[in-house]
């Protein structure tokens, strides 16, 4: 199965290379009103992936056989405040998470740098999460803990 | 308007979403994955944090596939280089250097700066452009509407910001 995530992530890493997904320019023509090529390829990818969708909830089970069962995310008090600033993100560096691995693909180096930033904030994130999650009403943590197979969860 | 790479004309729109769309349906049809590449952020985390926000068994259960996956995009992008004559390292960046002009350095710590917001608004959000922009949204899932309107929203106000009023 890894090797059908590989080709699956590197057919999708190749449409975002070229389709302007990954261009800086592309985004920020997007973000101004001035290029539809952004709003037609996600537009496409909703009204294409919505049918299909529906169609493999309702047969219920994967082409082998195991349950279907799509994990919904919760609304939070984060959903609007960490969209901006993820909106904000993405128009400063030009890429979202997807594309800053296509560009570092495709040999940008200044994109190493939009990792770089993105695994710092997801670790601050994690790493303050237990004092985000009372004012934010933010999920309680279900914990692997480490060497143990039984799971417990984590209120603060 | 050519790509920053190699100065290509990009694929049709129709024809990009489908590929996306067709990339997508996959996951879901034959491994019971739902998309989203912003949880892989995650994963890289967990591979060196010992937080417990990190050892979550849901993260835990999703790192087989989503590791890889993000391994493949960078594929992607290496092979649509290589195939498009060349791979070969670069700072360009369209019209970043023609309006804003940082040299590499200041590049970087643009990037940097930018890569903070993206990491901890998509960890907030619980999502990026891939789980709620398109698999959300398919899915007819309300907060992915919100948080789809909420990171446009972000992006259309800063880039107007930066090319409309402080780098006009």
């Amino acid at each position: 199965m890894r090797a059908l995530y590989l080709v699956l992530g590197t057919i999708f890493g190749f449409v975002l290379s070229r389709s302007g997904a990954a261009d800086y320019n592309y985004i920020q023509g997007m973000f101004l009103f001035e290029n539809f090529q952004l709003y037609g390829i996600i537009g496409t990818a909703v009204v294409l992936t919505a049918p299909g969708l529906w169609l493999i909830q309702r047969r219920g089970h994967t082409a082998l056989g195991a349950p279907v069962r799509v994990e919904l995310k919760p609304m939070t008090r984060g959903t609007v405040i960490g969209s901006l600033l993820f909106g904000v993100g993405w128009s400063i560096a030009g890429m979202c998470p997807g594309p800053i691995l296509v560009n570092i693909g495709e040999g940008k180096i200044y994109a190493l740098a939009a990792l770089a930033g993105a695994l710092t904030g997801a670790g601050v994130f994690g790493t303050l999460y237990s004092r985000l999650q009372s004012p934010l009403r933010l999920p309680p943590l279900e914990v692997t803990a480490p060497g143990k197979a039984r799971v417990r969860s984590v209120r603060h | 308007m050519h790509l920053i790479l190699n100065d290509l004309r990009p694929i049709h729109w129709a024809v990009a979403g489908a590929g996306i769309s067709a990339a997508t349906l996959c996951l879901l049809l034959v491994a019971n994955r739902r998309l989203g590449i912003s949880t892989g952020l995650e994963d890289l985390c967990s591979l060196v944090s010992s937080q417990p926000y990190f050892r979550r068994s849901a993260l835990r259960s999703g790192r087989e596939w989503r590791l890889p996956f993000l391994a493949g995009l960078i594929l992607g992008g290496f092979l649509s280089a290589t195939f498009s004559g060349g791979w070969t390292p670069t700072w360009s960046l369209g019209m970043f250097d023609s309006v804003i002009g940082l040299g590499p350095a200041g590049k970087l710590v643009w990037m940097f700066v930018g890569g903070l917001f993206i990491g901890f608004g998509t960890r907030l959000a619980n999502g990026c452009t891939s789980g709620h922009g398109i698999f959300g949204l398919s899915n007819f899932e309300l907060p992915s509407l919100v948080a789809t309107l909420s990171f446009m929203a972000g992006g259309i106000f800063t880039t107007q910001l930066l090319y409309r009023v402080v780098f006009h």
